[in-house]
Parts: structure tokens; sequence; C-alpha cells
């Protein structure tokens, strides 16, 4: 064995390498003994975006006769406990029904329901709901909108939706629900009712709801306090997310 | 056989070398794609199967006494939102974005590390001084950038808590 050769003999080179590959080998055994957790088995491929927003909204809206009767004719609910439809992205309604007929989103209500309609119904039926308007309308029976929050209320949920909680590393509400930015999959927030919303953020916080991929709303709505949530939920419940956010 | 002569040609080659590796996320061979190995992802699945599935993120306790940290940069957040870590020992970093380019930055130290979608950017850091440290993120990302931060915690290694296998630890709200 040459022992006193330089550092590049072709001994040491090939003792390193050997060294190198037991090691990586090892990384690559220790990294794959975690038992998954999986949120959502969606993932916004190329494939899943062209699956669900190919759908026909004509066949959707004959479909969606069975929706009417919870979520509205219109797309808005009677109901403050029941979402808001109208107008919603295509992507959004579409995750919700996929995660509801893989059980990883949970409702005794929705599931049956998920589970009941073909891949093509889901496509057909989220086209429709997306392509409802937002407007308003005295002769139906909605919640929304809900009463005015009061002003100090308005004032936190404006600011954490317009710039978030730097300090608390909250990022604003506004830069992917809307309506200054949107993400794939992401719902758009500006119509929903409060109850629904309130609802939603706690069940997000107490992690009886898990199914956001890479887990930020779990992680925000838990960086939120009880108070926070609650003039959120009527600053949205109120309409005053349909104009953007200001620090007034 | 002339030794001299082999070590020339060892340093040719290695300074050859020194042009791919300055190049390296740049290059897509598929020879390269192989030796790279786990340090490519598909930034859309991160959460389905691989080390980036939502319990395996946080803190690993390693044989060595060293940690692992895996993490996941994204618009606007890094996951897990706080990370804990024992004072002194080596921390395996591997990080890997869901989206952007992100650079997560660790005020008062000087770690200052690049997170690409695809890629798995793994660094080795250590934290000597306990105490609390905001991290930020560097690069622009998009609308919601300038809010998003989170926090390091370094306690004294007797505090940290002891990892069963399996088991991540991390100090989210939870």
């Amino acid at each position: 064995m040459p022992s006193n050769s330089g550092y590049l003999s072709p001994w040491n080179l090939l003792r390193t390498a050997a060294v190198m590959f037991v090691t990586s080998s090892l990384l690559l055994v220790a990294s794959d003994n975690a038992p998954e957790r999986v949120p959502s088995y969606v993932s916004w491929s190329q494939q899943t975006l062209t699956a669900a927003s190919a759908g026909d909204a004509f066949r959707g809206m004959l479909l969606a006769k069975r929706c009417d009767h919870c979520h509205g004719a219109e797309g808005f609910s009677a109901a403050g406990s029941t979402p808001n439809l109208a107008g919603m992205d295509k992507l959004a309604v579409w995750k919700q029904l996929e995660d509801f007929r893989s059980h990883k989103r949970t409702s005794r209500v929705m599931e049956p329901i998920a589970e009941s309609l073909s891949p093509r119904d889901v496509s057909d039926v989220v086209a429709y709901y997306s392509k409802l308007p937002v407007f308003t309308d005295p002769e139906d029976n909605r919640s929304f909108p809900g009463v005015q929050p009061n002003p100090v209320h308005a004032g936190i949920a404006s600011h954490l939706v317009s710039f978030g909680d730097g300090e608390r590393g909250i990022p604003p509400c506004q830069s992917c629900h809307g309506p200054v930015a949107y993400r794939p999959g992401v719902p758009s927030l500006t119509t929903q009712n409060s109850e629904y919303f309130l609802d939603q953020l706690t069940a997000f916080a107490n992690g009886k709801r898990a199914n956001d991929i890479n887990m930020p709303m779990r992680t925000i709505s838990s960086l939120l306090t009880e108070g926070e949530r609650q003039a959120l939920a009527e600053y949205y419940g109120s309409g005053r997310g349909l104009q953007p956010g200001s620090s007034r | 056989m002339n030794w001299r002569k082999l070590r020339t040609f060892v340093l040719t080659v290695l300074v050859l070398c020194l042009i791919p590796a300055t190049r390296y996320y740049q290059i897509d061979e598929p020879v390269l794609r192989y030796l790279r190995g786990t340090r490519e992802v598909d930034p859309l699945s991160l959460h389905l199967a691989g080390e980036f599935v939502e319990n395996n993120l946080g803190t690993e306790q390693d044989a060595d006494g060293s940690v692992t940290v895996r993490m996941i940069a994204q618009q606007y957040l890094f996951v897990p939102h706080c990370i804990l870590v024992p004072a002194g020992v080596p921390v395996h970093l591997r990080i890997t974005s869901a989206d952007a380019v992100h650079a997560l930055a660790f005020i008062g130290t000087e770690y200052n590390v690049k997170v690409l979608p695809g890629t798995i950017s793994a660094t080795r850091l250590e934290f000597s001084n306990p105490g609390e440290y905001k991290t930020v993120c560097r690069e622009f990302c998009g609308a919601g950038h300038y809010a998003m931060r989170s926090e390091l915690k370094v306690v004294p290694r007797e505090q940290f808590p002891v990892l069963r296998a399996g088991e991540r630890g991390n100090c989210a709200v939870q």
C-alpha cells in the first residue's frame, strides 16, 4: 500500500470514490423510509389542467340542477354554511370535488355526491359554475353579501388582505385568492359566505381539514388569531373583498 | 509508470470538470440526470411521494448526531414555518421549491440559500449561538414576497427534543 505518495494517487482517488458511493447509497436508502401522508392526490400537471378545464358548460348546467337545492340556482346559496360557487375558478372547484371523491376532504353530504359523478361530469359542472356571473339579484334567496363589519374589524381584515403580516410571516390573502392574483386551484374568496369561510379557516387551523397541497392554509390559519379569522370572515362575507384591499 | 504524467493528466481532467460544474443546472444530459440522482424533483408533485411529503418535513435526527432539515419554499411561505435545530451541530439543509425561485436567508447569520424549482438545494449549515432567528425570502417571487418570512429556533443541544425514527421536529404553531 503506497502510504507516502501524493493525495492524487490512484489508490486515494479510488478510495474516495468508494466512500462517496457508499455514502450516497446510504443517503438514498435513508431518505426513503418515512411513510407518506398525502394531503390530496391532485397535482397540477399539464394533463390535470387539460382534464379539469375541458368541460362542457351546457351539459354542466343540466347536471347542476342537482346542486341548485343547496348551492342556489344562480350559484349563491341560501344557507351561510354552504359555499357560493358562482364565478369560481374551474380548477378550484374541480380539486375540491376530486378530494371529496378520494375522501381527502370530508363532508357527509359532498362525498357521496362526488363519488356518483364521472370525471367528465366533474369537469362539466365546474365549467358551468365558472361561467355564472357575479351580480346582485334581490329576487334570489342568498346570504351573500352579509352585514357590513364594524370599522375596527374591517381595518384588521383589510390590512391582512392587502399586506398580510410580515412580522409573523403571514402573506396577504389577495396575493393568491384574488382579486389581485391567483394560483392554480386556489378559490376566489371575493364572494364567499362568511359562515362557510370561518368554518373552513377554523377547520384548517385545527387540522380537521387537511387537503391543501404543501400545507399553506394549515400554516396560515394557525398563525392567525381567532379574532383575525372572524374579522376576515366578516370582511369577505360582506362583499368588501370584491375590491382590492387597502391599508385604510 | 510515469507518475508525473499521470498527475498532470488527472489535474487537467479536474480543471476541465470545472466548466460543467459551474454550469451544473444548465446542462440537461441523460448521463448528468442519472448522476444527479435525488437532486431532481418534480415541483408539482412534492406532496405525492418522495422526501418532501408533508410528514417528512422538519428536523430529522441523524445517527451521527447531526440533523437533517427538509423544507419547501412556495409562494409565499416556507413550510414548516418554524424550524427547530440544536446549536453547534451540523445541520444538513435540504430545500426545494414548489413554484418559483426563492432564496432562504437566515438573518443574523451568513447563510443565504438559493431555492430553485425542480432541484434540491442541499447545504451544510451550523448555528453556534442559541436563539431565535428570522428567515426571509431574498428573491422576488411574486405579489406576497414581502411577507414571505419564517422563523428558525436554535436551542442548546440538551434542550433539543429526542426524536424517534420517523419523527420530525419543528416549532410551528399547531
